[in-house]
């Protein structure tokens, strides 16, 4: 809100030094962010937080300021009293829904001529922010500004019937308002009716039809207390915000309306020719009663951590315009403004206290007590993984947890599981995303238009699905990326670019930094976004706990990624309980173990992981590893099949192996090989 | 004849002195051990002139002599051969670049993130793990936000429903605590949370916060203080000024803004700071009695504080990052300086 300091000062004496003005306004809980406007005519820009609905005006504030430094305020040309003479024209004022409008007060004023309000109006309404219009809008806008009471002015002699009617709208029912919009209203929105339709939306805007006009001659005043709650859910509904619906939402004065009214009143008859006409209509069904807070200084104490006097709790409330009661040692009743709708608890006194008092003021101390700190169950698993995968030089990311259009596309999920946001800010936030796979992809894509094209990265977080009974399913998930050459050129002739056997080496080498239960990586897998010869699950325990591959190539194109990109998605609450098994000690070899290497040709129908299951299903105990050190195909090796050299680690945990023994295993494997698989050796 | 050996000894000595190299070794012990020809040969030749008792002193001396020479000999030719084989061997250029390992880059954010955690977990704190899709009763109605208030336009909501939403903050930690844990109560929670606002240098959809809830048996607003202090201290790594004004959050009361003296210019006023000395580093108060209440804790015999605050803006202030959509774009150029 801006606020003049010259307009300010009408109200309350300011400290010479508008330096200290601002910072103790800032040190009270009413910030100002900035000043501006011209050296002689400054202007404070104050952030109200929406709690302090009664310093949205010059009043409200100068009150504020007034208790700060013990200044009277001086409010006698807004607060006096209106007498009413001429009331020759008849009108009435009725409240069909006093649960949404508890009180409207209204009036006619007769012999208006409608045009420019005095420069010093317009002036004080500029440096506030508002534009100058003519003299009966611009004193609306004034008294709005002085006594934070919104009013309306009705051109009278377009209201049908004489009659004012504060009722819910009909479901449907449509109205054109000031902006020129035709808004459709629902039935729980509060309407102010004439006597033939809708000629405003209740504490929003008025209507079109009963706007004020140069042509304008009697006005019919409007100032009325509206249930807060409604006119937020009006004002949001519709998507219109105003001056009006701003202070109305937040709470206004239910006793404010006689005042403000009163004010305009005068200010009509001066600078407009008004002239009352018809008689001022206070309806009030039911009378709100002032808000009334216990409250005890030794409350105040406990929950401060400060030693309080009760003369200063006293004085403090006063200044405040609050009315305690003594009730007792240190115990008051307190009777509230009407103006702090704010008021409710005794913590809200308390506060007002504290602020009076000064946070700074308040001693700083250690909370008693001891507790056991702990970590979330997933953290130090993550933390593993987080060094592991940094150590073997994949860096860490964070993407967005939004899909867009495309993405969901590419990387769907099962039918009804996308879970899409009803109101997405761009394009991009249609959906939450089902994977990290895509955001890794982007990453890397911004990357490569930066000219970095040899990329790893990873990613620990969340991705969302809608389950089948359409609950949400918010999981942990661990993605990784790699693409690009394997290291940075260098003299020492190391090269080649990352391919699967990479991705599929680290994860390996991860999943063995994580002491996780035997893990398969195998080949049967349809995921739509990897290409289908590059691609594998990956199994423990008989469950698929992620996938991993070569992006589909026609998605790669489509991308534009221009380079083949290696990508793998591990669920990471399926992997976690399978990680840090229990260690058991195993006693370290006495005796030498021995190689063996075998080379042979056979066909490529066989999969590396069925020979080596051959060899393993032979059972001999002292195989203690087993390793694939060559691969070769074409050159002499007929098409179809290729050349392989397994290595053989021999180990007798009894005793040294004899070179018989030895001869008479690898013998064994050679004979299975050609038995099973037709492997000839080389 | 002592004088004689001696002699003799020293010329040796010269020899070998002067010899460099193996093949001149050679030489030398051609020149005085050689079956033809050797000096030392030459001499024992000299044993059968010699009178009956004196040959076996000379003998002896001769033998001695022979003896000094080839352990003599084969020390010196060890000692050049190693130095030969030194030289021989072929030198590298150290100063190359060594093969490039490299370690991934750590998040910025992320860094943080352990980091605050580790504090909390220090000071006694029982870190949640909480949902980033929430029900609107976590994040808005149990923090005394009922629909309809003011306060949730502060925080512009994604929904997907009309009681399920992206969270908005990490408050919900409150909510989640409270009806998990009966006081003694300290929980935090860090993650990532929503707020429909564009993208821009200061402002994205998503972003990360921790948040933080005390609840005991006399739980005052110093003790507040004294909590945002230590853990302030910790998180900046540096000593700094703290300070508390009146503030507005539904679901603290009282509630305060919390700043800190400018880390830049240690208070005395720079561009970073609008020269007020001061930055606002997060949201703070006492445990609204509602809330409280709403989570089935008694107000009447516990109170609480709670405080919550942006990551990302720290990580922006540590490092000093000129734009939050650095974090979420993963630029190997960015997170390669962390």
């Amino acid at each position: 809100m801006k606020i003049s300091i010259e307009w300010l000062q009408q109200y309350v004496e300011l400290p010479e030094n508008l330096a200290k003005l601002r910072e103790d306004l800032t040190m009270a809980g009413l910030v100002v962010e900035a000043v501006t406007g011209a050296p002689d005519a400054p202007v404070f820009e104050l952030e109200i937080t929406s709690n302090r609905p009664d310093c949205l005006s010059y009043l409200g504030l100068a009150r504020e300021i007034g208790a700060m430094y013990a200044k009277r305020v001086k409010s006698g040309r807004a607060a006096k009293a209106l007498h009413v003479a001429d009331l020759s024209i008849p009108y009435s004022i009725e409240i069909r829904d006093p649960d949404l409008c508890p009180r409207y007060v209204g009036l006619v004023l007769d012999g208006i001529r409608v045009g420019p309000s005095p420069q010093w109006m317009q002036r004080r309404l500029e440096a506030s922010g508002m534009r100058a219009v003519n003299n009966i809008v611009d004193i609306t806008n004034y008294v709005l500004l002085e006594c934070g009471h919104p009013l309306h002015a009705f051109d009278f002699d377009r209201l049908r019937g004489g009659k004012i009617i504060a009722a819910r709208a009909r479901s449907g029912q449509k109205m054109v308002t000031l902006d020129g919009v035709e808004r459709e209203l629902d039935g729980e929105m509060l309407l102010i009716n004439d006597g033939s339709g809708p000629v405003a939306i209740a504490g929003v805007m008025g209507g079109q039809d009963s706007e004020i006009s140069t042509a304008t001659k009697r006005v019919f005043l409007e100032c009325a207390y509206f249930q807060p709650a409604s006119i937020r859910r009006t004002s949001k509904k519709l998507g219109l915000s105003t001056e009006a619906s701003y202070r109305f939402e937040r709470g206004a004065d239910w006793n404010g309306p006689p005042a403000a009214i009163a004010r305009t009143c005068r200010l009509m008859q001066q600078l407009a020719h008004g002239r009352v006409a018809g008689s001022l209509q206070d309806v009030y069904p039911v009378p709100i009663n002032p808000v009334e807070i216990e409250l005890s200084c030794k409350h105040a104490e406990n929950l401060l951590g400060v030693n309080l006097k009760s003369a200063f709790i006293q004085s403090t409330l006063k200044r405040l315009n609050f009315r305690p009661v003594r009730k007792g040692k240190g115990k008051w009743l307190v009777e509230c403004p009407t103006y702090r709708a704010d008021m409710e608890l005794e913590a809200d006194l308390i506060e007002e206290i504290a602020r009076f008092h000064g946070y700074q003021n308040i001693p700083t101390t250690v909370p008693a007590g001891t507790t056991v700190g702990e970590p979330s169950s997933l953290y130090p698993y993550e933390r593993s993984v987080r060094a592991i995968l940094l150590g073997l030089g994949y860096s860490e990311s964070i993407n967005l947890s939004f899909a867009n259009e495309q993405e969901n596309r590419c990387f769907p999920l099962p039918e009804g599981q996308a879970l899409q946001i009803r109101n997405p800010l761009t394009e991009d936030t249609q959906f939450m995303r089902g994977w990290l796979v895509p955001g890794l992809m982007r990453a890397a894509k911004h990357n490569f238009n930066h000219n970095q094209r040899s990329v790893r990265l990873f990613e620990v977080g969340k991705v969302f699905r809608r389950g089948e009974d359409g609950a949400v399913v918010e999981r942990n998930s661990l993605g990784i990326l790699g693409t690009g050459s394997l290291s940075p050129p260098n003299w020492l002739g190391a090269s080649g670019d990352y391919d699967f056997f990479h991705l599929k080496g680290m994860i390996v080498g991860l999943l063995s930094g994580l002491r996780c239960a035997p893990a398969e990586i195998e080949p049967i897998l349809q995921i739509s976004w990897l290409d289908e010869a590059t691609s594998a699950a990956l199994m423990i325990g008989g469950r698929r706990v992620g996938v991993l591959g070569r992006l589909d190539p026609d998605l790669e194109e489509e991308l534009k990624l221009k380079q083949a990109v290696y990508v793998a998605e591990i669920d990471f609450q399926e992997l976690y309980p399978h990680l840090f098994s229990a260690v058991r000690f195993e006693p370290l070899p006495r005796f030498p173990s021995v190689e063996r290497d075998i080379s042979f040709v056979v066909s490529k129908e066989f999969s590396y992981h069925s020979l080596r299951q051959g060899i393993l299903e032979l059972k001999i105990a002292e195989l203690a590893a087993l390793d694939l050190i060559d691969v070769y195909e074409g050159g002499q090796i007929p098409a179809g099949r290729v050349s392989m050299t397994l290595r053989l680690t021999f180990m007798d945990r009894e005793g040294t192996l004899t070179v018989d023994r030895v001869q008479g295993f690898s013998d064994n494997i050679r004979s299975s090989l050609r038995d099973q698989f037709g492997a000839e050796n080389r | 004849m002592n004088a004689w050996m001696e002699d003799l000894r020293r010329q040796f000595e010269q020899d070998l002195a002067q010899a460099a190299g193996l093949d001149q070794l050679k030489s030398v012990r051609d020149k005085w051990l050689a079956r033809e020809g050797g000096i030392i040969t030459g001499e024992m030749k000299r044993l059968r002139d010699l009178p009956k008792e004196e040959r076996p002193a000379f003998g002896q001396a001769m033998n001695q002599l022979r003896e000094f020479a080839e352990v003599r000999l084969e020390e010196v030719r060890t000692a050049v051969q190693k130095a030969e084989q030194q030289k021989s061997r072929k030198q590298i250029d150290v100063t190359r670049p060594g093969f490039p390992f490299a370690c991934g880059a750590q998040h910025p954010i992320k860094q943080l993130q352990a980091e605050i955690a580790e504090i909390f977990v220090s000071l006694g704190f029982k870190v949640f793990d909480l949902p980033e899709v929430e029900k609107d009763y976590y994040n808005f109605e149990a923090l005394n936000m009922p629909r309809n208030h003011p306060a949730r336009d502060a925080q512009d909501t994604f929904y997907f429903d009309d009681s399920l939403l992206l969270r908005t903050h990490c408050s919900t930690v409150q909510v989640h605590a409270m009806e998990s844990m009966k006081p003694p109560i300290r929980a935090v929670s860090l993650g990532k949370v929503y707020r429909r606002d564009p993208f821009d240098a200061t402002h994205s959809p998503m972003f990360n916060q921790v948040d933080v809830l005390v609840v005991d048996q006399g739980i005052t607003m110093g003790d507040l203080k004294g909590m945002l202090e230590v853990f302030l201290k910790k998180v900046f790594h540096t000593e700094l000024r703290m300070r508390l004004r009146p503030g507005f959050f539904p679901f603290v009361e009282p509630g305060a803004e919390v700043d800190i003296s400018c880390i830049f210019c240690r208070g005395t006023g720079c561009r970073i700071c609008k020269q007020s000395g001061w930055i606002e580093i997060l949201g703070a108060g006492m445990v609204h009695p509602k809330v409280l209440r709403m989570s089935g804790v008694d107000d009447s015999r516990y109170s609480g504080f709670a405080w919550g605050m942006g990551i990302d803006r720290v990580a922006i202030l540590k490092y000093g990052v000129n734009d939050i959509r650095l974090f979420f774009e993963n630029d190997l150029r960015f997170l390669s300086q962390f």
